[in-house]
Parts: structure tokens; C-alpha cells; sequence
């Protein structure tokens, strides 16, 4: 990803940088540029609790509790630092959708997953403090699934 | 500022890495569902981390489609999984 950076510089007298991020002019963006360094190393550190989280808890849904936690907040940060990386506001246009369907469509795919995991047995039974979905079960919905 | 890259490198790698584990290890076909619902969450995350970093904006396109359809799979997995696929747990 240097390489064109290298091209660019190619005949100038003076180092190539080895950061992209360094060629900050003034100090706020210096501060702009790190704090966004600094958001996306704690989205980063999400997506990596959400993967011990995969591999420490029991069933499926415990898994499905730790795997949403990157799906929105991981990537609301990731936004975050993209728009004070970048600072234009045509990207906060188009990355506020981005968050927006990811909220949207994310519940979705959890809820399926979590009531396919009822009804299949991946579900430790004795986990359950309360079990609305118990009646369900003796009589199944006409329309299956 | 290179420790913090290298720190957001690592940190991406092993959580991808641990993700893949789960994929393959995963008793289920829920397990693998759930993982690869992290994982392409994480590949969203590591596609606006490199936006961010180079400071450039061409995958952000990219980032729009996966989030709209990146449900869509484990969706119609959970739809279409067989209802009893581990009886002997």
C-alpha cells in the first residue's frame, strides 16, 4: 500500500515517509489522524473479543451474544475513524447509510440464527432461566421453519 | 504511530485467525454461520480501517453492498437449516 507513495517520490531528495498517516500538516490534524488510529484499534480490539468470544462460550447463542458486538459498535467505530480520517462531509454522507443498514439488518440475522438455534437443540437447556418459547415447541407453528 | 499500526494488524490477524477456527472446528452449521457472520463483519471492518489509514475513499462502495447484504446469509441459513442436524449431543 506504499507503493504508490513511492512512485510519486520517486526523484524527490528527501525520505519517503513510512506512515501514510504522518504527512499530518497542522497539529489538529496530527490529533484528528490519531484519535481515528486510536478508534480503530478499539474496533479492531471488538472484532478480537467477539473471536475469543466464538471460541470460549458454549452454544450457540452465548457465540451469537459475543458475535454482534463488532457487527454494530466495531463498525460505528471504524465510521467514526474513516469520517476524522478523511474529513469530507460527502463521507459522512455515505458512511452514515453504511451504519444505518448495518443497525437495521444486523437484529435480523441475530434473531433468525438465535430462534433457529431454539429449535434445533444447539441450546443448553439447563442455561435457561426463563424459557418463553417453551409452548412453541409442543405445538410447532403451521408455518414451520 | 507504527506501534499503533502494527498493534491494529496483529489485532485484526488474530481475530481473524480464531474466527477461521471457529468456522472449522464449529459443531454445528449455526456455530459456522455465526463465524462467518464475524468474519465478514470483520472483513467490513478491516476494509474502512485501510480507508481510514491510506486515506482514500474507493472501497467505500464496497462497504455499502456488504453491510446491505451481508444478512442475507446467515438468514437464509437459519431459514433453511434442518430442524434436528446434531441429535447426538
Amino acid at each position: 500500500m506504499m507503493i504508490p507513495v513511492l512512485a510519486t517520490f520517486a526523484g524527490a531528495p528527501f525520505a519517503v515517509p513510512d506512515s501514510p498517516v504522518t504527512d499530518a500538516t497542522t497539529p489538529l490534524d496530527a490529533w484528528l489522524d490519531a484519535a481515528a488510529l486510536v478508534l480503530i484499534l478499539l474496533g479492531a480490539l471488538l472484532c478480537l473479543t467477539a473471536a475469543i468470544g466464538l471460541l470460549r462460550f458454549r452454544d450457540v447463542p452465548t457465540r451469537l451474544h459475543a458475535a454482534t458486538k463488532p457487527q454494530v459498535l466495531g463498525l460505528i467505530l471504524i465510521c467514526l475513524a474513516i469520517a476524522l480520517s478523511l474529513r469530507s462531509w460527502p463521507v459522512v454522507a455515505f458512511v452514515v447509510p453504511v451504519v444505518l443498514i448495518q443497525l437495521a439488518t444486523a437484529p435480523l440475522s441475530a434473531h433468525m440464527v438465535g430462534r433457529q438455534a431454539y429449535r434445533n437443540g444447539t441450546i443448553e437447556e439447563r442455561a435457561l432461566i426463563v424459557d418463553e418459547l417453551a409452548e412453541s415447541r409442543q405445538t410447532p407453528p403451521a408455518a414451520g421453519g | 504511530m507504527n506501534i499503533l499500526l502494527t498493534a491494529i494488524y496483529i489485532v485484526f490477524g488474530v481475530a481473524a485467525l480464531l474466527t477461521l477456527w471457529r468456522i472449522v472446528i464449529g459443531p454445528s452449521i449455526l456455530d459456522r454461520a455465526v463465524a462467518s457472520d464475524v468474519l465478514l463483519t470483520e472483513v467490513m471492518c478491516v476494509l474502512g480501517a485501510e480507508m481510514a489509514i491510506n486515506q482514500h475513499t474507493r472501497t467505500l462502495p464496497v462497504l455499502l453492498i456488504i453491510a446491505a447484504v451481508g444478512a442475507f446469509g446467515s438468514i437464509s441459513i437459519a431459514r433453511f437449516v434442518a430442524r434436528k442436524d446434531n441429535v447426538d449431543r
